[in-house]
């Protein structure tokens, strides 16, 4: 009786039971992914360490002209990790320097994605002409690589954030663009497709109410991973001095003590910490990734 | 680093390499590593016989011809290749003979004549004469193409001629200071007389190349090596290497590490090693490291906006820092003590005048009432006064009401333009004033176009400063805006100007030295180029290959980039340079049987899941 009334009464009501219950059965499949637990793990400490860090090292640390050490003193009590070129004590650098590595990954993820999701549902759903020409330009840009051009976009724009996020995001979207175009074709050949046609469903309807929630858990599994490719390009990006140089990051602190020459002087503490963070995160983001992915696709979850 | 122009003198700022393609350098740093360390194998293997000194560069080689080429390495190259009238003298840098044995001035100090030496042939057998030095000179004065690189040096000749074959008689249209620092590279006229287009031809075609000096180039692949062989007749006496090599790596880590391993012999960095790895390099048994004072200043060059010698102006710098008191101000909230002591690590003197302390002669430091000595509280009052005051969110504000930004041109390229920025970005944030910092390969677009308001700025000086000197001069702005001129960063004041005049018409050295003070210290007093810093030379080179080798002064000098052939030229080989050598074969060898057992690892690995998956499929 009681559902009953839930059904004719609140239609949202049971929306929302229907989807605590989906997360529930998600929560407890992703639970069965060791190796992405254990990613996640690491995720949310990074996340602490890099909302936290005003806090626990603060932007203090960053200061050249308030440097507590001598340049590149060795690892000490004092300083864990040691110091940088400028005197910096490099642990509260690396601390400092996961918020913009993950802010910068984040966000370049997030665009190569959106940019990558519309253009592979307008592909699948279009077809025609619109397709054909959409998808010969996503093979280009699947094409290039993807350092080169993002090192070109890099060089002719201003050093900023910004244009790192852009550069990462515009070179990395086809792959996407290509899963979520093929996932969106399978989706619109289904039956209930052809009925909501018959019912006078429009191009915005079918694309936003059949289409796109289809295509989410894909572009979920695809945000995650691609995060990881993003934090690996910003840090490439940065090593190789494209990068804004008075920001703090991962990649800018590898291409700090390359320019230093703590390469050849064998000061690993200034390369070997922000280089196993990146390696860290990056691997995270892909356990992550990787079990969402197997949770979400059924058939990934059966060949399992 | 330095890109070197006319006279051999640095301009690390416009006209500066871009290498723009270092990060694919850096990014195939350990490919570079594998082929670099097969590279030698072969090398080293001759050098049981032969004596072999190389050199690491990062700099490209913009041009092989003399009459084209600015950048420091090609000119230290056609030091090595052609000799000059003049050379000077290792120990203090004083001018001696080079191809001319002596020379003097008339009465009316406008004829100068030269007596060439009878002992000196080209590589070709050819005899020097004075024909060559007066066909290279006249060449330089009627084609425009010729005159690229050391035109400003003929502008003012009236007439060279060669009455005999060891006689050179050059006419002035006025008094010039500078005739026994003529630094052009004498080309033989056989060899040169065909050539068509002086501004295209590269001098890169035909090896061996034709040469006086004390080496001949033989051989010569861009970005790769250039390659060098005693001349074994040369007037001064034969190099003792059998061959000298410049070798690239447009890493600076990676030239190190083949300095480790006994691949190069010597390692200069570019523009030096940096404080870490100098004190790293310290530790080594079989590797010396020389510091000598450097021949460059480095400093912050302000924008007094841009203009032609037509009187039109263009660019966009800040209004603000046409102000003297703006440009005093943030000078005075520099530290370049710390700039020294943090960013140069010691590996620097603080910068006083405009030339370096190691030319003794033209040396000027501010007197005390006029020194703009380190004072951030002054520099706040002084900012005060000139009507920038601070706003309720202690920014100070610009007479266009907006709060003041500076940009700041650095050289992606030079860590320490980047360091000192970071500084300065907190020294002036101090003040109340936003800094921009504008890194990039090639900063040459904005540097001209007068688009920055400051810029890291640095010049090497030659033991005759009349080249840095005049590109402060208003006669060294560019014609029109659309135009290059010679001009550093477009500085015209009346004053600099006559005293410059004066000096270049100065024969009596004492005098001369007094009008070069005078003019440094105006320049001081504009505020438009404020030293920070003399940056060492920190270069090292290997014990077991190199045994000596003459640094310039002699007594703590340079040996990369010296006014001369003297490095080189006297380097003296060592008799043990061979065990390095098969280490490095057997490191090869070794790298080639780990990559041999990798690959037939990976053949048994697939091999076996071939073989399972096909028992599976049955």
């Amino acid at each position: 009786m009681t559902a009953e009334t839930a059904t004719t009464a609140a239609p949202r009501a049971l929306a929302r039971q229907r989807r605590r219950a989906a997360t529930a059965r998600f929560w407890r499949e992703y639970r069965t992914h060791r190796a992405g637990l254990f990613g996640l793990a690491a995720l949310v400490l990074f996340a602490l360490v890099a909302l936290t860090a005003p806090l626990t090292v603060g932007s203090d640390v960053q200061s050249v002209t308030d440097a507590p050490g001598k340049p590149l003193e060795s690892p000490s009590l004092h300083f864990p990790l040691g110091t940088d070129q400028f005197g910096r004590n490099l642990l509260g650098l690396v601390v400092w320097g996961s918020r913009v590595s993950l802010l910068v990954g984040l966000l370049a993820a997030v665009l190569s994605v959106a940019i990558g999701a519309l253009i592979g549902v307008t592909a699948g759903h279009f077809r025609g002409w619109y397709a054909t020409v959409i998808m010969r330009i996503t093979d280009w840009f699947l094409v290039m690589p993807t350092l080169v051009l993002a090192i070109a976009l890099a060089t002719v724009m201003s050093r900023s954030l910004g244009t790192i996020i852009l550069a990462i995001g515009v070179t990395t979207w086809p792959t996407t663009a290509r899963l979520v175009r093929a996932q969106t074709l399978a989706v619109e050949s289904r039956p209930y497709i052809e009925r909501a046609k018959a019912l006078g469903g429009g191009h915005w309807h079918i694309m936003s109410r059949h289409v796109v929630p289809n295509v989410m858990p894909l572009v979920l599994a695809q945000t995650t991973l691609i995060i990881s490719t993003a934090i690996l390009a910003e840090a490439t990006l940065a090593f190789l001095g494209l990068g804004d140089p008075t920001i703090v990051s991962w990649g800018g602190l590898l291409q700090d003590a390359r320019e230093a020459g703590a390469v050849s002087s064998g000061d690993w503490w200034y390369l070997v910490p922000p280089g196993i963070a990146i390696a860290i995160v990056a691997l995270a983001f892909t356990l992550c990734g990787r079990a969402v992915e197997s949770v979400l696709n059924p058939r990934l979850g059966v060949s399992r | 680093m330095s890109t070197h122009n006319e006279h051999g003198s640095g301009r690390r700022s416009p006209g500066r390499s871009p290498r723009t393609y270092r990060f694919l350098a850096a990014a195939l740093t350990l490919s570079a590593a594998v082929a670099t360390s097969l590279a030698p194998a072969p090398q080293q293997a001759v050098a049981k016989d032969k004596t072999v000194l190389t050199v690491a560069v990062a700099q490209s080689v913009d041009s092989l011809s003399p009459f084209l080429a600015s950048r420091l390495v090609s000119t230290s190259i056609h030091r090595l290749t052609y000799e000059y009238l003049t050379n000077y003298d290792p120990k203090d840098a004083h001018v001696i003979p080079g191809l001319a044995t002596k020379w003097e001035s008339s009465p009316d100090k406008l004829t100068w004549t030269y007596t060439i030496r009878s002992n000196s042939k080209w590589s070709d057998g050819k005899q020097v004469t004075a024909e060559d030095a007066a066909w290279t000179f006249n060449k330089m004065m009627s084609d425009e193409g010729a005159a690229t690189a050391n035109g400003s040096f003929v502008t003012n000749f009236e007439k060279v001629t060669a009455p005999s074959a060891t006689k050179l008689v050059i006419e002035l249209k006025k008094p010039q200071a500078t005739m026994t620092a003529l630094d052009v590279p004498i080309v033989p006229k056989h060899v040169w007389e065909s050539v068509k287009d002086f501004s295209k031809f590269n001098n890169d075609k035909s090896f061996p190349i034709v040469g006086d000096g004390p080496f001949v180039l033989t051989d010569y692949k861009p970005d790769s090596y250039v390659r060098l062989k005693p001349n074994k007749s040369f007037w001064r006496g034969a190099p003792k290497f059998d061959e000298l090599v410049f070798r690239y790596y447009k890493d600076q880590d990676a030239a190190v590490a083949a300095l480790r391993k006994g691949e190069v012999s010597f390692v200069a960095g570019s523009p030096s090693l940096t404080p870490a790895q100098a004190a790293s390099l310290k530790g080594d048994k079989n590797i010396h490291v020389n510091e000598g004072p450097g021949r460059r200043f480095y400093a912050i060059a302000t924008n007094p906006g841009a203009q032609a010698k037509d009187g039109s102006k263009f660019g966009d710098g800040d209004p603000s820092l046409l102000d003297e008191r703006v440009r005093h101000a943030l000078f005075m909230a520099v530290d370049r003590k710390a700039v020294i002591d943090k960013v140069f690590q010691g590996h620097a003197v603080e910068g006083k005048g405009y030339i370096p302390p190691r030319f003794s002669t033209y040396f000027w430091q501010p007197t005390a009432g006029q020194e703009l000595a380190y004072d951030p509280a002054a520099a706040g009052r002084l900012l005060d006064q000139a009507g920038y005051k601070k706003n309720a969110d202690g920014k100070r504000v610009g007479k266009n009401g907006k709060p003041l930004n500076y940009r700041v041109l650095c050289h992606a390229t030079d860590p320490n333009d980047k360091a000192v920025g970071k500084y300065l970005q907190e020294w002036w944030g101090k003040l109340g004033i936003g800094v921009t910092l504008n890194c990039l390969d090639n900063v040459t677009d904005p540097w001209l176009a007068g688009t920055y308001d400051l810029a890291f700025d640095g010049w090497s000086v030659n033991p005759d400063p009349d080249f840095v000197l005049s590109i402060h001069t208003c006669g060294a702005l560019p014609a029109t805006p659309k135009d290059t001129g010679a001009t550093d960063n477009f500085i015209c004041d009346k004053e600099y100007d006559d005293l410059y005049a004066r000096q270049l018409a100065e024969y009596d050295p004492a005098k001369r030295a007094d009008l070069v003070k005078q003019l440094e210290s105006r320049l001081y007093d504009l505020g438009y180029m404020n030293v920070m810093a003399y940056p060492n030379a920190v270069e090292a080179y290997r014990t077991d290959q190199i045994k000596s080798i003459t640094t310039m002064p002699s007594a703590a000098g340079n040996i990369y980039g010296q006014d001369g052939y003297w490095s080189w030229w006297s380097a003296v080989p060592a008799n043990s340079g061979d065990s390095s050598g098969e280490s490095t074969s057997t490191g090869v060898i070794i790298g080639i049987v780990a990559g041999v057992v990798v690959l037939v690892g990976l053949a048994v690995v697939f091999a076996m899941r071939r073989r399972v998956t096909a028992e599976d499929r049955e």
